[in-house]
């Protein structure tokens, strides 16, 4: 276990930056999310870390160590492979013993090691199966018992539920979180599902064209997102443009969508372009008469369509300014036509706008 | 740095090798039968005058177009022999699919001559059937010339075409068919308008190595040509020279040989590399619902089809059993042909086990390697590599044989008339095959296990020990009797290199074909059929699970 640090890492293939000056450190026992859609960079990123990769420039460090000039296979790195990568010819127990045969590491200590690998993983019994007689389930749960049981300086995971079905995935994220609290190990993780990274880790990294857009743990990630990209890929919000105004101290003034409202927000200068973002839970559609909160903002518009999904209502509302407006509300709206939206500026985030 | 280093460092050493031993072995003979047909008499300055000659020489020039024309009708016939049966058997709901698979592919691996030797001891002047025919007052043609040759290549060639076009039905995805009908389209129009033209590039890729096979074949023209001139025959005759042996012109006719033969290599992998269809998620093509009747149809035709390419080996098996007296076939059982073709000696039959047994095993000891780096690295030294490796497929056996005792019988490498001249020249002929087949049992094995071992603390040598080499084991087993199995049918460049000692099996069977002595050429032709039967009945399991994927 050891903290794993990333320092100004960078990859081009032919002309694309792949990885561009990547900077993370993740610490000791932390489980660190790569997020992003496919092409951002992240799985070339964690196979930097493996040894997969080269690196075009930047250092990769593990505790004071530099592994980025070590092979692969003296890195000490565990890791969990999208497609499972169980060796087809080995049995579950000689798959599992694999690693720790490379260490030489006693036989009666292996066979004692590889059966409490398997009963972590609850696969007890299975050590002489083949790998073809196990479901996809239990593929991913050999490579992971394979993975830990060389105690990794650092676990990395590729995707791994990614090829599992959507009950399995759930089950499993909640497995992989639990092991990982309970050995206390350093895991890196690589997933484009927002909800999977929001679900299991401690801090997340979004990332987008080689680049990090934000670092910071699930809830900041969600409810104070550092750029539009950010808002808009982890769950989903309405993003809408408008301008900073005068300001108080850390008190500014944002004009949009023909309101204007006073949020904190120390950055910019008056006249300067924002974007801000609203999320669907945070609109109230106003049933006719209903009295405003005291110290909530307000918009008006023409309820469009309503789409009822059980739990919630999913409504959509245009403004004067053509903008569209997603809304969840909790029940059907009672309106029709003209409706009033209310919101708490507080639940506003403002962001610069991206130049 | 030091893993990329170390990869390209294997690539570059396996590269290297390659390149010397095709540049040795295949590059210069070939180049030398071209000088031959560039030079003049004194071998010193540069003539056209041998193209000239055989170019004006009408008996050259029709043997020209009697063999471009026979390959063109192999290539055709077998297209349209292979393509229904490759729909029926990738899309009707027709019973004893594997069964038929395996027997489709097996004209591949047994000699051709022996098919084209089965057909004249039915149908030939003192055939089976010839009699029989007229008879009962059928009115017969000969089937020697190059009709017969080219119903021989349709017979033993259309697996070229049924392979990849099956693979290639198997491929289309259902979805697309069901929106073309969707649109409007009946199953008739859907077949003409989408799954026909998704499947036409491996029509014509396998249309083409038949071409290529039917031009260069030496056996059945031998067999079957009579008094019709054919190029690989007359190349084979004016270098061993029946009255005197004409280097310069047995150059010409192999420089026309590998050109055309190349050509259609060129246009081949042209094809194959423009075939991007495949790409996206997608549904496997479903099996077709039709009525009882087209089942039936369909399986009777695949039958009927893989019927007739084996039967004729089937009869040269049991002719091979019955007594002749001289050429005449008479009626009661002995094993008298075997008795007098072993009489002299075992040695054919030793030698076909021995030189098949050497060759296949350098195949695998340089196809593998090759395979590996062209299939797992990705740089311009493994698309060199690829593309070089492939070349030895369009020339011609007795082109190649031809080149290899021109270099090897004088310098400092003297070869011509050992063992090892066969074997290397079988090596060179087979390395496409081997290096393909390497290929495609590595596209199976992911490269994320080689990379999970290494990531386990495995170094990379000892990796590819441990883990890529036992995972390709079934695979080599499987390509390296496939090659062993062809390297024991081989004639073509085995007839120009054999000497004495080294005579095989083929060897023997065209001795025999060529003398009077039909029981023993069958006999011959039999020992050849079980030569090739026994290993591929030994690792049947093996090749169901990668045959189609190699070929």
């Amino acid at each position: 276990m050891a903290r794993l640090t990333i320092d100004g890492v960078a990859r081009t293939f032919s002309d694309v930056r792949a990885v561009d000056d990547v900077s993370i450190g993740v610490g000791e026992g932390e489980f660190f999310t790569l997020l992003g859609p496919s092409g951002c960079g992240k799985t070339t990123l964690l196979r930097m870390v493996a040894g997969f990769c080269e690196l075009d420039s930047g250092r990769i460090l593990l505790g004071e160590q530099r592994i980025d000039t070590l092979p692969p296979h003296q890195r000490n790195t565990g890791m969990v492979f999208q497609n499972y990568a169980v060796f087809p010819h080995l049995t579950v127990g000689d798959n599992v013993a694999y690693g720790l045969r490379a260490r030489k590491v006693r036989s009666e200590e292996i066979r004692e090691r590889v059966a409490r690998a398997l009963k972590l993983v609850q696969l007890e019994g299975y050590a002489a199966r083949r790998p073809h007689q196990l479901s996809g389930g239990q593929l991913q749960r050999v490579a992971i018992a394979r993975a830990v049981i060389i105690e990794p300086h650092v676990l990395l995971l590729d995707e791994p539920l990614s090829n599992l079905d959507a009950k399995l995935r759930v089950e499993m994220r909640g497995e992989i979180r639990r092991l990982q609290k309970l050995l206390g190990i350093t895991v890196l993780y690589v997933t484009h599902d927002q909800e999977e990274a929001l679900a299991v880790s401690d801090r997340i990294a979004v990332m987008r064209a080689g680049r990090i857009e934000q670092i910071a743990t699930p809830r900041a990630i969600y409810e104070q997102p550092a750029t539009p990209f950010v808002a808009g890929f982890i769950g989903t919000t309405n993003l809408l443009e408008g301008s900073l105004g005068r300001r108080d101290g850390d008190l500014a003034e944002i004009a949009f969508a023909g309101t204007v409202i006073r949020v904190n927000y120390a950055q910019g200068r008056p006249g300067d372009a924002i974007v801000v973002s609203l999320r669907p839970e945070a609109l109230r559609l106003l049933a006719p008469g209903e009295a405003i909160l005291p110290g909530w903002a307000t918009l008006t518009g023409t309820l469009g369509e309503v789409e009822y999904l059980g739990p919630v209502t999913r409504c959509v509302v245009a403004l004067a300014d053509g903008a569209q407006l997603h809304v969840m509300a909790l029940a059907p709206p009672a309106i029709s036509g003209a409706a009033t939206l209310a919101f708490d500026p507080r639940r506003v985030v403002v962001m610069g706008a991206p130049s | 740095m030091r893993l990329f280093v170390a990869r390209n460092a294997f690539a570059l050493t396996v590269g290297t090798i390659t390149m010397v031993f095709l540049g040795l072995f295949f590059l210069r003979p070939v180049l030398k039968v071209f000088d031959a047909s560039v030079l003049d008499a004194s071998g010193s300055s540069f003539t056209a005058s041998n193209y000239v000659n055989i170019l004006s020489n009408r008996f050259f020039m029709t043997g020209f177009a009697n063999s471009l024309t026979i390959a063109a009708a192999a290539a055709v016939s077998s297209v349209l022999v292979g393509v229904p049966f490759a729909f029926c058997l990738a899309r009707l709901p027709i019973g004893g699919k594997a069964a038929l698979v395996a027997l489709a592919a097996l004209p591949l691996v047994l000699p051709s001559f022996v098919g084209a030797y089965a057909l004249v001891l039915l149908l030939g002047r003192a055939g089976v059937l010839t009699g029989l025919l007229q008879s009962i007052g059928i009115p017969f043609d000969s089937i020697y010339g190059a009709k017969g040759i080219t119903v021989v290549y349709a017979l033993t060639l259309y697996p070229y075409v049924v392979l990849p076009v099956t693979a290639a039905f198997k491929l289309v995805d259902a979805s697309v068919e069901e929106a073309a009908q969707n649109l409007g389209s009946s199953r008739a129009r859907v077949l003409r308008t989408v799954t026909l033209p998704l499947v036409l590039p491996s029509i014509l890729a396998g249309a083409l190595l038949v071409f290529i096979e039917a031009l260069e074949n030496f056996g059945v023209p031998f067999v079957l040509a009579e008094d019709q001139t054919i190029l690989s025959v007359e190349a084979y005759k004016l270098f061993v020279g029946e009255t005197t042996d004409n280097p310069a012109a047995a150059g010409v006719l192999g420089v026309l040989l590998v050109g055309c033969a190349a050509a259609a290599l060129l246009v081949q992998r042209l094809i194959l590399s423009r075939h991007h269809y495949a790409t996206g998620p997608r549904r496997s093509a479903t099996v077709l619902r039709v009525s009882p009747v087209l089942r039936r149809l369909g399986a009777t035709y695949c039958w009927i089809v893989v019927g007739a390419a084996i039967v004729p080996f089937a009869v040269v098996v049991v002719i091979s059993f019955m007594q002749f007296h001289g050429p005449v076939l008479h009626v009661g059982w002995s094993i008298d042909n075997f008795t007098q073709l072993f009489q002299r000696s075992y040695r054919p039959l030793t030698n076909t086990l021995l030189l098949a047994t050497l060759a296949a095993c350098g195949s695998m000891l340089i196809g593998v390697p090759i395979g590996y780096v062209v299939a797992r690295h990705r740089s311009r030294v493994s698309a060199l590599i690829d593309v070089v490796a492939t070349l030895p497929f369009a020339v011609a056996g007795t082109v190649l044989g031809i080149g290899l005792v021109m270099v090897y019988s004088s310098g400092f490498l003297i070869l011509t008339g050992t063992w090892a001249i066969m074997v290397l020249a079988y090596m060179v002929r087979k390395l496409p095959f081997s290096v393909r087949s390497a290929g495609a049992i590595l596209q199976q094995i992911d490269p994320s296990l080689e990379e999970a071992s290494i990531n386990l603390g495995v170094p990379p040598a000892l990796t590819f020990w441990r883990i890529t080499m036992p995972l390709m084991l079934g695979g080599i087993a499987g390509g390296f009797v496939l090659t062993f199995v062809t390297v024991a049918s081989e004639l073509s460049a085995t007839i120009v290199l054999y000497s004495g000692p080294w005579t095989t099996m083929t060897v023997a069977m065209f001795q025999a074909l060529e003398g009077t002595s039909p029981g023993i050429a069958a006999a011959a032709a039999t020992v050849l059929i079980i030569c090739t039967l026994v290993p591929l009945a030994l690792v049947y399991r093996l090749l169901l699970r990668h045959e189609l994927s190699m070929l």
